[in-house]
């Protein structure tokens, strides 16, 4: 049989930084490095090529102090100074690209050591800055971390707009640091289309992995750290109909579902829908934000345009913040709110992302105000709306709602962002609005989601614009390529642990891939399916992953054979029309191209991958192994 | 019993007691697929009615009965559609959807 059919395998990236990390600190063992003669390490953890780790052993603990040195002037100098110690592992974090760095160790004894550090150039995929307006006082020794809303990377920009920090996994949605200091982010594996990914990460600044929460919903857009550790993170059930409907609180430590929220318990489907709702993602949850004062949930609702709160413990609905046309008169009576104060310049929010709950009570949002209306004949084109960030007070008491701040409409179409974005607080009168899905066509906002936007088409400007107002002046503006899901502005370095050593873990479990009751009745050929399909297996620890390219419209079906158990799969070759695509991380460029996840969860022993396309069944000549 | 049939073997038949009708395209895999189930079930329910209708040669009785893609199967009683399934579905979706118009 002749090889038609490309089979990878390889390690989780937990398991391969477990080997590098494991590798580098035998290395260490190995003699006395010492500060003269330090051990570095350069990307240690594999996917962030501007930082490195500096080793050596000092007789008496001392705390060490690291320089990263500004590229002009000591002004842009990066400096944190570690805990007192013998063994000196210090992370070196917030290189520049395609540069000699200078890296001063400094110890309190005042010995120094100048190392340097010469790093690669940024790769052609990851986004850069296209301009800048701020200063080194506001931004401080902040960075600005953009996450991908394609197959561009997480990435940090300076205060110059000069790349500090990035990954070359594109792990996705939301970023938020942690109480300890570490990176919440969606997990890079592909599991479902449009944008599903295995579950939610845990990284340092380092890059490395400690735990990758997987979930058998999978995880999208959103998460929230509690109090206690534990984690709010947004997912759904993919044994029904519908998705992005659900919430569950995941355990700490073990990866366990400890309560979940199911939205079809408290929210009518078929009502109120926004222009991009259809029956399948009929919510569409962006958002998700826990409120100590209230106990409260608050989930952001993209194709009901509403932002939505529910009692913690109950699950019961207590408010709706949006347009009330549409939804059920009894509902509108219960949970909605009536607009007062300056009415002229008051919007509701259309299609929003990224609602949160100031500690003043306040409800804020990034408005996309994609439609801007709830019936078709209404709705407003792209090229005529905005985009914005903006903060309702409401009360509670008397189901009011008042507009008290805004930023982004004056702008029009050049800020306006058909999907994704965020807003952040800092205080009172102090704002992020992060307008990262900015896509034109001629040199107007496009009727088409910047994911589907052609970035080599002259035509197409695709970009994403970052502003922080303060006291109504505008301190930060930041504009790259490419489109970006959220920003969130984060030290390079924090108080806790920079970097710890144990290795990471892979915890909660995929959901058993579901199956498809009929074996379609083919003859069995002993050949393999022709390389035009481009057939791709790709096995890691819990799951593989099948590539292939069919014209739409053939029957294809994935079958599992194995002496005691066989399991088969359909596969979707038709074109499917996203309405959504707040990830294109995971899109093809030929839409005959398919894939699909098969989790490992339920199956066992080896079994050998056969496929049905059309009347044929067809041997890959590949099997897989099953624990 | 599954047949295939056009508009006017439609329009001719009668339609009393229960049956499904079936949209399909031959561009289109879940169809295929479908086809597949639905010959599963028809061993096991052989007296219940199965028509197939190919959705590109019918517009005017797809329209006519709002069908709008496919593979759309409807469940008829006594010539009044009782409900109606969208997309490929599984044999136990299918077999209980006959099961409440029998």
């Amino acid at each position: 049989m002749s090889n038609k059919v490309t089979y990878t395998s390889q390690d989780h990236l937990i398991t391969s930084q477990n080997k590098a990390e494991k590798a580098f600190l035998a290395e260490f063992e190995k003699k006395e490095y010492t500060l003269e003669d330090p051990l570095v390490v350069e990307n240690p953890y594999l996917i962030n090529p501007l930082c490195a780790l500096v080793m050596f052993k000092t007789d008496s603990a001392v705390t060490a102090t690291i320089t990263v040195k500004g590229k002009r002037f000591a002004r842009e100098d990066l400096n944190h100074t570690f805990q007192a110690a013998t063994t000196h592992i210090l992370p070196i974090l917030g290189l520049y690209a395609e540069f000699a760095n200078t890296v001063v160790i400094s110890l309190a004894d005042g010995s120094k050591k100048e190392i340097t550090i010469q790093t690669a150039a940024i790769p052609a995929d990851v986004c850069k800055c296209t301009s800048i307006s701020t200063s080194a006082d506001y931004l401080q020794d902040n960075f600005m971390f953009l996450t991908p809303a394609g197959k561009n990377q997480p990435t940090a920009y300076d205060y110059k707009g000069d790349i500090r920090w990035f990954l070359t996994e594109n792990t996705m949605f939301d970023i938020k640091r942690a109480a300890n200091g570490n990176i919440l982010t969606g997990s890079s594996r592909f599991c479902r289309m449009p944008y599903n990914a295995t579950g939610l990460v845990e990284l340092n600044m380092l890059g490395k992995i400690n735990k990758e929460y997987r979930l058998p919903g999978n995880y999208h857009h959103d998460q929230f750290e509690m109090e206690d550790g534990n984690l709010l993170i947004l997912t759904q059930d993919f044994h029904r109909d519908t998705c992005e409907d659900m919430c569950v609180l995941v355990d700490r430590n073990t990866g366990e579902i400890l309560k979940s929220w199911d939205y079809k318990t408290f929210l009518p489907q078929d009502v109120a829908g926004s222009g991009s709702q259809d029956a399948h993602d009929w919510f569409h949850n962006n958002a998700v934000w826990y409120d100590k004062p209230t106990h409260s949930i608050t989930l952001s609702g993209r194709h009901q345009d509403a932002i939505v709160n529910i009692n913690y413990d109950t699950g019961k609905l207590n408010w709706i913040v949006g347009d009330p046309e549409g939804w059920p008169q009894e509902m509108v009576d219960k949970y909605f709110f009536t607009p007062v104060g300056d009415l002229e310049n008051f919007d509701w929010q259309y299609e929003q992302h990224a609602a949160l709950i100031t500690p003043e009570g306040d409800v804020m949002c990034f408005d996309n105000g994609q439609y801007r209306a709830k019936k078709k004949e209404n709705y407003i084109p792209n090229q005529e709306n905005f985009s914005r960030g903006v903060r309702y007070r409401i009360d509670t008491e008397k189901m009011e709602i008042e507009q008290i701040w805004q930023y982004g409409k004056e702008r029009g179409q050049e800020f306006f962002s058909a999907y994704i974005c965020n807003v952040e607080y800092y205080a009172d009168g102090h704002y992020m609005v992060h307008s990262g899905g900015i896509g034109m066509e001629n040199g107007y906002a496009s009727d088409k989601l910047g994911a589907f936007l052609k970035p080599n088409d002259p035509a197409a400007e695709i970009r994403s614009v970052t502003v922080e107002e303060k006291d109504g002046i505008v301190r930060y503006e930041m504009e790259t390529e490419g489109n970006f899901y959220r920003a969130e502005k984060l030290t390079i370095y924090h108080d806790g642990d920079n970097a710890t050593f144990e290795p990471g873990q892979l915890i909660g479990k995929l959901d058993v891939t579901p199956e498809f009751d009929t074996l379609p009745d083919v003859e069995a050929v002993d050949e393999q399916p022709d390389t035009w399909h481009n057939i791709i297996i790709e096995e890691d620890e819990d799951r593989f992953v099948f590539h292939g390219k069919f014209e739409p419209g053939t029957m294809v079906m994935l079958c599992l054979e194995g002496e005691k158990q066989s399991h088969q799969y359909f596969v979707n070759t038709s074109a499917v029309f996203h309405l959504a695509m707040c990830s294109g991380a995971f899109l093809e460029e030929d839409d005959r191209d398919v894939k699909m996840n098969i989790s490992k969860e339920g199956l066992k022993g080896k079994l050998a991958i056969k496929l049905i396309i059309n009347d044929k069944k067809y041997d890959t000549g590949i099997a897989v192994f099953c624990p | 019993m599954i047949q295939e049939i056009n508009t006017e073997e439609y329009e001719g038949m009668g339609q009393t007691g229960p049956m499904m009708v079936e949209f399909y395209s031959k561009k289109c895999g879940p169809c295929k697929m479908l086809a597949f189930v639905l010959k599963d079930i028809d061993k096991l329910k052989p007296d219940f009615k199965i028509f197939t209708i190919d959705f590109d040669e019918n517009q005017a009785l797809k329209e006519r009965l709002g069908v709008t893609g496919f593979p759309t199967m409807l469940l008829m009683k006594d010539g009044t559609e009782a409900n109606r399934l969208k997309g490929l579905q599984q044999k136990p979706a299918i077999i209980k959807a006959i099961e409440e118009i029998m």
